[in-house]
């Protein structure tokens, strides 16, 4: 199928109507098989054809089969829009999950109290491993895959790493109020919320910005890496000058340790400039000034487009489909969801391959394998060794994006297949019996077929089949079962498997 | 969708890097870094200065010729300046060899005093938080093509690999050589080996790294039940110790090892550090130890092997009233190599007389370690790209080498 932008918004529009009534799945329908959804439809593409597995694997953390039977359902266009229009989506089935969790909800005095117990250091743990658990239960649960990757986008854009001092719990309340509420929404408002908020104030050391000891880290970083770019246009003295807007800004430190604070007794009052704009005494709004205008700012158009082609469409993306995306993103005022629908639409024709980050790798492997997980340590572990802990990347510039950082272990991927298939991870399992029963395959060869087109959206080539299944053969004779697991992880351990 | 997006699926793509030189490997550099700021003062005692006792009255390390300390107590008089403190005894055999440089009152610029801050930019081998994120050890190895597709060109020791390391080019995360094998039952390991042999056969770059690491599986196999039990010099029974072990396996192993990083925790002496026991020389004995056995071990590669010892930056001058030190300026590091010209406290030695201090009391940088890092990246590893290496800084080499 070639999409054109005509045709799609075409689509769109025409399944505009019905988007709202498609939502209205039975809302209860996942609950009582929380542990397995059923594998249903034809082969393997479940009637999608190949570039539509593509593109839903490209936008969201593994194209399930859920997300392919709704495609099937309702066309790959209207499937964009209605996950972009993410709240249309009922997600009971993934907040159910999230129940287990106690601390997500809680206010960050409240999670200041948790981790100040005896047993401290238990406790300190317990605030952002929850949240590590949760990201993941989402990442694999939720059905709004487009807005849990723009959760992880904007997480990576203003990244915060929960080892730094009070970030291990102030992370928790950045994530819900900042990153979550907005990742759809305006980026103005996401970029406010994100400059009030105690975790990056903390975490680029605005707390120790004073009066009498200016600290320019996060003046600096708001224009470099959450707005105008590195050659956006701001200089060292705008830097400066910022700086001195933002003194006093923090964090409460004794009661309602945690809540936002602009203390005025640390705010350097005397008259600024920053980026060409005077900035007469005014406190709190001096600062606040600037954050609406850095949020509108043409540069920061391009930076935050540029920085989502490159997530969505490839490493490298074309400079016209850049301006075309910016632009969307000046005119609407920074409306991410008209920003997005732009980027989608314009920018298919341009997709190239991308390495999957360990986070992809290992979530589309559990949503294609129609896994169970609780997202718990065992798993995360594997994360790690791959260098992709949650908010645990040290330096504001977030996770690396393009293929290259990634392309280096190969080892914990292959581990990881390895202990997946053999349900060795506590807490996460497949059913490869009902995998193999599904395939109705009988001998190796169908079985390589199927798991292929299940997970890559088509079928390996015939040659390379017979030469797969005849390595097995040749290796070692295992049972039925041993040999369905040893071909999956065979083939999340491929190198085809490693893109997306 | 144009036609070529149709199968890429399952297309491989080959990315390409532009490494500035090819050039033939160097030596194997091993990076050990001493996290928390090493009190370097108390190891590499500078016995011949009057202030460091003023400043230490009861964390100094006697004299070598001091007479009202028990003998095992005393610092070892290395050039009649300075000397280790005792525990470094078993070391001593590689200043005696000639392969121990130790470069007094080196470090970075940065003088934040944050460990968080220091270590980053000193892993990143950058002036400030600018520059590339990368780590000094990642531009080295993308910048120098030496025709080694092996995973295990560098190992990180440890649960994440260091910041070092950090770039575009492989890096192995382990703590043992026992991670970096297959799990599972005899069958299903050699059919999977089987199965990626066949997946991995294609001529791209990914497919590459896919069968060096298939060989070096196997090679590790061979050598793996020999680790827990032989008998080798006697490495501190520690993480540390078990770390630098498995280095000298892999080395003598020959599967592409470059450059392994490893690290010593909890250097952070600021509470009853200790002089003859507690947790500082608990720390030191430990490093003197494992770097004695691990030269013992690896004497006969010691022409191509490169040690380099470093820290974030050295401890206040004088001790505090918790009997500890705080955080200071200038550190101290130790390079081990077969070709060093000669052994030696290199650098110049700024004194701890109050002005000749730094800050509120720290020992002043005399040597910046890039200067180090740099001779070692064009001397001994074969790498010119310095501008790349420590992109932004004049290099000053000191002649090491």
């Amino acid at each position: 199928m070639n999409i054109t932008r005509r045709d799609f918004l075409k689509l769109a529009s025409l399944v505009a109507g019905s988007a709202a009534l498609s939502s209205c799945a039975p809302v209860y329908e996942n609950l009582a098989r929380l542990d397995f959804l059923p594998l249903e439809g034809e082969g393997l593409g479940m009637g999608v054809n190949l570039q539509d597995f593509a593109l839903v694997n490209r936008l969201t953390f593994g194209a399930g089969h859920e997300d392919l039977t709704r495609v099937a359902q309702i066309g790959i266009d209207a499937w964009v829009q209605e996950q972009v229009e993410f709240e249309s989506v009922s997600d009971e089935r993934c907040d159910l999950r999230l129940r287990q969790f106690d601390t997500l909800d809680l206010s960050a005095n409240d999670l200041f109290d948790l981790s100040d117990k005896i047993f401290d250091d238990q406790d300190k743990l317990k605030i952002p491993n929850e949240l590590r658990h949760a990201t993941l239960t989402r990442q694999v649960y939720s059905r709004r895959q487009v807005y849990e990757r723009m959760v992880e986008f904007w997480s990576d854009h203003f990244n915060i790493s929960t080892e730094k001092g009070d970030c291990f719990y102030l992370k928790t309340v950045d994530d819900r109020e900042v990153i979550r509420p907005h990742s759809l929404g305006f980026f103005g408002d996401l970029l406010w919320a994100s400059a009030h908020s105690p975790a990056m104030l903390v975490y680029l050391d605005n707390q120790s910005n004073l009066k009498d000891a200016p600290n320019e880290n996060y003046a600096r970083e708001v224009m470099e890496l959450h707005t105008l770019g590195v050659d956006g246009g701001y200089t060292q003295q705008d830097v400066m000058e910022l700086a001195r807007c933002l003194t006093g800004w923090g964090m409460k430190e004794h009661f309602w340790r945690g809540d936002f604070e602009f203390d005025a007794d640390n705010h350097d009052a005397s008259a600024k400039k920053v980026l060409g704009m005077n900035i007469p005494a005014g406190g709190l709004e001096e600062a606040e000034r600037v954050i609406l205008n850095l949020g509108l700012h043409t540069s920061t158009a391009t930076f935050v487009a540029r920085k989502l082609c490159r997530r969505f469409i490839a490493d490298e993306p074309p400079a016209a489909l850049v301006s075309l995306v910016a632009e969307k993103f000046t005119t609407t005022n920074g409306d991410l969801r008209a920003v997005m629908q732009t980027l989608f639409t314009e920018g298919i024709p341009h997709i190239q391959p991308k390495f999957k980050r360990p986070v992809d790798f290992i979530v589309s492997a559990l949503r294609q394998l129609n896994a169970r997980t609780d997202g718990g340590a065992p798993l995360q572990k594997y994360l790690g060794r791959m260098g992709q802990r949650y908010f645990a990347w040290p330096t504001p510039d977030g996770y690396p994006d393009t293929s290259a950082p990634w392309m280096s272990n190969l080892m914990p991927r292959w581990q990881f297949a390895m202990a997946l298939v053999q349900n060795e991870i506590q807490g996460t399992k497949i059913d490869v019996e009902h995998l193999l029963e599904m395939s109705g395959a009988t001998e190796i060869e169908p079985f390589i077929k199927w798991i292929s087109a299940l997970l890559l959206g088509a079928s390996l080539p015939d040659e390379e089949c017979k030469s797969m299944a005849s390595a097995l053969r040749s290796a070692c004779a295992g049972d039925e079962i041993s040999t369905a697991r040893v071909v999956i992880a065979g083939l999340l351990a491929s190198p085809a498997y490693q893109w997306k | 969708m144009n036609e070529e997006h149709i199968s890429y699926a399952s297309r491989k793509p080959i990315l390409t890097f532009a490494p500035t030189k090819t050039a033939p490997r160097g030596d194997t550099l091993v990076v050990v870094f001493l996290r928390g700021a090493a009190d370097v003062l108390n190891m590499v005692v500078p016995h011949g200065e009057d202030e460091y006792y003023k400043l230490r009255p009861a964390l100094g390390i006697p004299r070598p010729d001091d007479n009202k300390a028990k003998a095992e107590e005393r610092a070892i008089d290395l050039d009649g300046f300075f000397g280790f403190h005792p525990l470094f005894k078993p070391f001593l055999p590689a200043w005696q060899e000639g392969h121990l440089g130790i470069i007094h009152a080196c470090g970075a610029p940065d003088d934040s005093h944050s460990h968080f801050k220091s270590q980053e930019l000193m892993e990143r081998g950058v002036e400030n938080e600018h520059g590339p994120a990368s780590g000094w050890i990642g531009r080295h190895l993308a910048t120098l093509n030496t025709n080694n597709p092996s995973p295990m060109r560098a190992i990180a020791l440890g649960e994440l690999p260091q910041r070092s390391l950090y770039g575009s080019t492989p890096v192995s995360t382990l703590r043992s050589i026992a991670d970096f094998q297959l799990r599972g039952n005899e069958t299903a390991v050699l059919q999977m080996q089987a199965a990626l042999s066949s997946l991995y056969s294609g001529n791209d770059s990914l497919s590459g790294l896919g069968r060096e690491t298939l060989s070096i599986l196997d090679t590790l196999e061979k050598i793996k039940p020999a680790t827990p039990n032989s008998q080798l010099p006697n490495y501190p029974d520690s993480t540390f110790g078990r770390g630098l072990r498995e280095i000298g396996s892999i080395i003598k192993a020959e599967i592409g090892l470059e450059v392994a990083a490893i690290d010593l925790d909890g250097w952070d002496t600021h509470f009853a550090q200790g002089v003859q026991s507690g947790q500082m020389p608990r720390l030191m004995q430990n490093l003197a130890d494992g770097l004695a056995a691990f030269h013992a071990e690896m004497i006969d590669h010691a022409d191509k092997l490169t040690v380099v010892v470093m820290t974030e930056f050295g401890r206040r001058a004088y001790e505090n009233a918790s009997l500890g030190t705080d955080h200071g300026h200038g550190g101290m590091m130790m390079l081990v190599s077969g070709k060093l010209k000669s052994t030696g406290v290199f650098g110049e030695w700024p004194g701890l007389a109050s002005h000749q201090l730094y800050g509120p009391g720290d020992l002043a940088v005399t040597t910046d370690y890039r200067d180090i890092l740099a001779e070692i990246c064009i001397k001994r590893l074969n790498n010119p790209a310095i501008d790349k290496i420590f992109p932004n800084y004049s290099v000053n080499m000191p002649g090491l080498f």
